[in-house]
């Protein structure tokens, strides 16, 4: 891989930027401008507005992916005029959304209104300044980074709560009810489906995880986890099969429905967001990361970049698993809900934990590999 | 399974035999198999860009008796825009008399001679509802209807076709509602109270078809102590194979001596 990383091509920049800048002003102040500290902050900044692009863009895009995939599972085609193949509908859809007067009910919280969805939105977004996109390609090497990005996945009930309890609507209430009671009874099975990856890697650190998996990937020998995984993440994201907090045939939107303009495009910008992140900790955690398999001919990995595209590939795979069981399955009820929650997925994540453990214990995990590990 | 609710427990013994993995797979498999099928095509057709009436969906030819009926989704018999032959056109109303919408005005056609205008129908399409009273009425079928069906405009006044539009339709060449050559079987005749004609000709001017001609009639010779009504001796005589029955004869006559009936 190359050498270059997003902090690196950031900190060259903001170098070469402050330094002519500070030479031209010279003097004192010109040598503080170019002082290591300035530029540092600087480039931080300048990483965090390409990082905070970098995911923006991709959640568009992703929204787009998600129109044309349903499109095609019910038989027509998604959004198609605005851009080649609609591709820039949904910047369209943003900026009407932007120009839009955003209304408060008189009797809504004035803090909570609007505190809950930013809150929301700056929480989803944080956790990508968290997760490694390729070798290199990480903000930072943080040793517990999957418990952190956890942490912060998992403040999002609480934005949701305050924002549907301050909107003083009985259907936003019971929305945010409801979307508490799903986040909790699914954050439980989600967390010991990833302490079975992490009993497998020896590791909390997402880095160490993936390069654990350069023999083989986890989803073979942990695909009881891997099904625990996805069906938590689905009631984490509140996509269909358990969308009950916006059921918008008993609820009216749900706890966003008080929420107009740009404040539920932050809404639906974190939904897609969290997607976002469910999709790529699926791909951290049990499908390689960015590596290929080893019988994969090195021409594949080799050009730059080339980690962060397989990476992308595999994200828009696995999100594409998401609208799949989208447009197959229907709303489940809340007491459905509930039960599979805490009497199906939390047993079967124990399991997957058990089995992970055994198979550590017994050394008996390259069996699942595609190569013997090396350790022996 | 112990369930506390009775709901859930009762919907769960509607299929006691149905394995849960079934639920998620099955349904999963009939999205993917449309996936699959749609990702050559969708059913979709974009419409604006492609329509159905384009010869490559021939194959969705509505097909009745084991023949197609229409091009696409389009039938032959489709009550679309009206198409207006002016040429053939006779003025004779009766398409403006049938409307039930009242949408039908029959306005003159400019470059006609002034002295004698020639009357059409203008359309207002904001008031018609496609009954196609007016087809059927027309005596010479040169008001008909098409398959063509694309109307919208963004000003009210551009639904109100002129006969000259129309006449365009009509050029276009459109498939069109089969023509009705026969006249069904009409039993009213234009019949005459004698007494009361004054031989005035205002009937044979204006039929449309001129199938009425008037006759000479003998000149009676005055009683004694009566004169004679003052009046041209000619009666009407109405040729009932060409008459269309527009009634316009009736309409102008200025003794009301016409008057509608069957011959014995």
């Amino acid at each position: 891989m190359s050498g270059a990383t997003l902090y690196s091509v950031a900190y060259a920049l903001c170098n070469d930027l402050l330094g002519a800048i500070g030479r031209a002003i010279g003097g004192p102040a010109g040598r503080g401008l170019r002082s290591t500290d300035v530029v540092t902050g600087l480039a931080v900044l300048v990483f965090a507005a390409l990082l905070l692009a970098a995911s923006m863009l991709n959640t568009i895009v992703l929204i787009w992916y998600e129109r044309k995939l349903l499109g095609r599972f019910m038989d027509r085609r998604g959004a198609m005029h605005v851009g080649y193949a609609g591709l820039l509908q949904n910047f369209a859809d943003g900026l009407k959304l932007f120009r839009k007067h955003t209304t408060k009910p008189r009797e809504a919280d004035n803090v909570g209104f609007f505190f809950g969805p930013t809150a929301y939105v700056v929480t989803s977004l944080m956790i990508f300044g968290i997760l490694p996109i390729s070798s290199g390609w990480n903000s930072g090497v943080l040793p517990l980074s999957l418990l952190l990005a956890l942490a912060i996945f998992s403040f999002a009930p609480l934005f949701i709560f305050v924002s549907a309890w301050s909107s003083n609507n009985k259907y936003s209430l019971m929305g945010g009810l409801r979307s508490a009671a799903q986040m909790i009874a699914y954050e439980v099975p989600l967390l010991l489906a990833v302490v079975a990856v992490v009993v497998v890697s020896g590791s909390f650190s997402l880095t160490t995880i993936v390069y654990e998996q350069r023999n083989y990937w986890f989803w073979g020998p942990l695909v009881l986890a891997l099904v625990v995984f996805v069906a938590a993440m689905l009631a984490e994201m509140e996509r269909i099969p358990f969308d009950l907090p916006e059921a918008e045939a008993e609820l009216v939107e749900g706890w966003n429905t008080e929420y107009g303009g740009m404040l539920f495009a932050f809404f639906m910008l974190a939904d897609y967001l969290r997607a976002m992140v469910g999709s790529i900790l699926v791909v951290l955690l049990f499908l390689g990361g960015w590596t290929l398999p080893t019988w994969v001919p090195s021409a594949a990995t080799s050009w730059p970049l080339a980690g962060i595209f397989w990476f992308m590939l595999k994200t828009y795979l696995v999100f594409g698993l998401f609208v799949w069981v989208r447009a197959s399955l229907p709303r489940v009820r809340t007491d459905q809900l509930l039960r599979v929650g805490w009497n199906r997925m939390i047993p079967l994540a124990l399991l997957s934990v058990f089995l992970a453990a055994a198979l550590v214990t017994v050394r008996c995990l390259p069996l699942f590999g595609c190569v013997p590990s090396p350790g022996g | 399974m112990s369930d506390d609710d009775p709901g859930a427990a009762a919907s769960a013994e509607a299929t006691p035999d149905e394995n849960p993995i079934l639920y998620v797979a099955r349904p999963m498999t009939t999205a993917a198999r449309q996936f699959v099928k749609s990702l050559v095509r969708p059913s979709t057709i974009v419409y604006p860009y492609e329509r159905l009436e384009d010869p490559r969906f021939r194959d969705r030819v509505a097909v009745q008796a084991g023949k197609p009926i229409g091009v696409g989704h389009v039938w032959d018999n489709y009550r679309g825009v009206h198409a207006l032959n002016i040429a053939t056109c006779i003025s004779c109303n009766l398409c403006a008399f049938s409307c039930p919408d009242l949408c039908i005005e029959m306005v003159t056609v400019p470059g006609t001679d002034p002295k004698h205008p020639k009357k059409c129908p203008e359309i207002d399409y904001g008031k018609c509802s496609y009954c196609g009273f007016c087809s059927d009425a027309c005596p010479e079928g040169c008001l008909t209807m098409t398959t063509r069906y694309e109307l919208s405009t963004p000003k009210r006044k551009e639904m109100v076709y002129s006969p000259e539009r129309l006449y365009d339709v009509f050029r276009s060449k459109l498939p069109m509602n089969p023509i009705r050559l026969e006249l069904p079987e009409n039993e009213d005749r234009i019949l005459l109270d004698p007494p009361l004609c004054i031989g005035c000709n205002a009937c044979a001017r204006d039929c449309p078809t001129e199938c009425i001609t008037m006759l000479d009639v003998p000149k009676p010779e005055a009683k004694p102590g009566t004169k004679l009504p003052k009046r041209i001796w000619k009666e009407p005589v109405v040729n009932d194979s060409d008459c269309v029955r527009c009634g316009t004869c009736i309409s102008v006559c200025p003794k009301e001596c016409l008057f509608w009936g069957s011959r014995p």
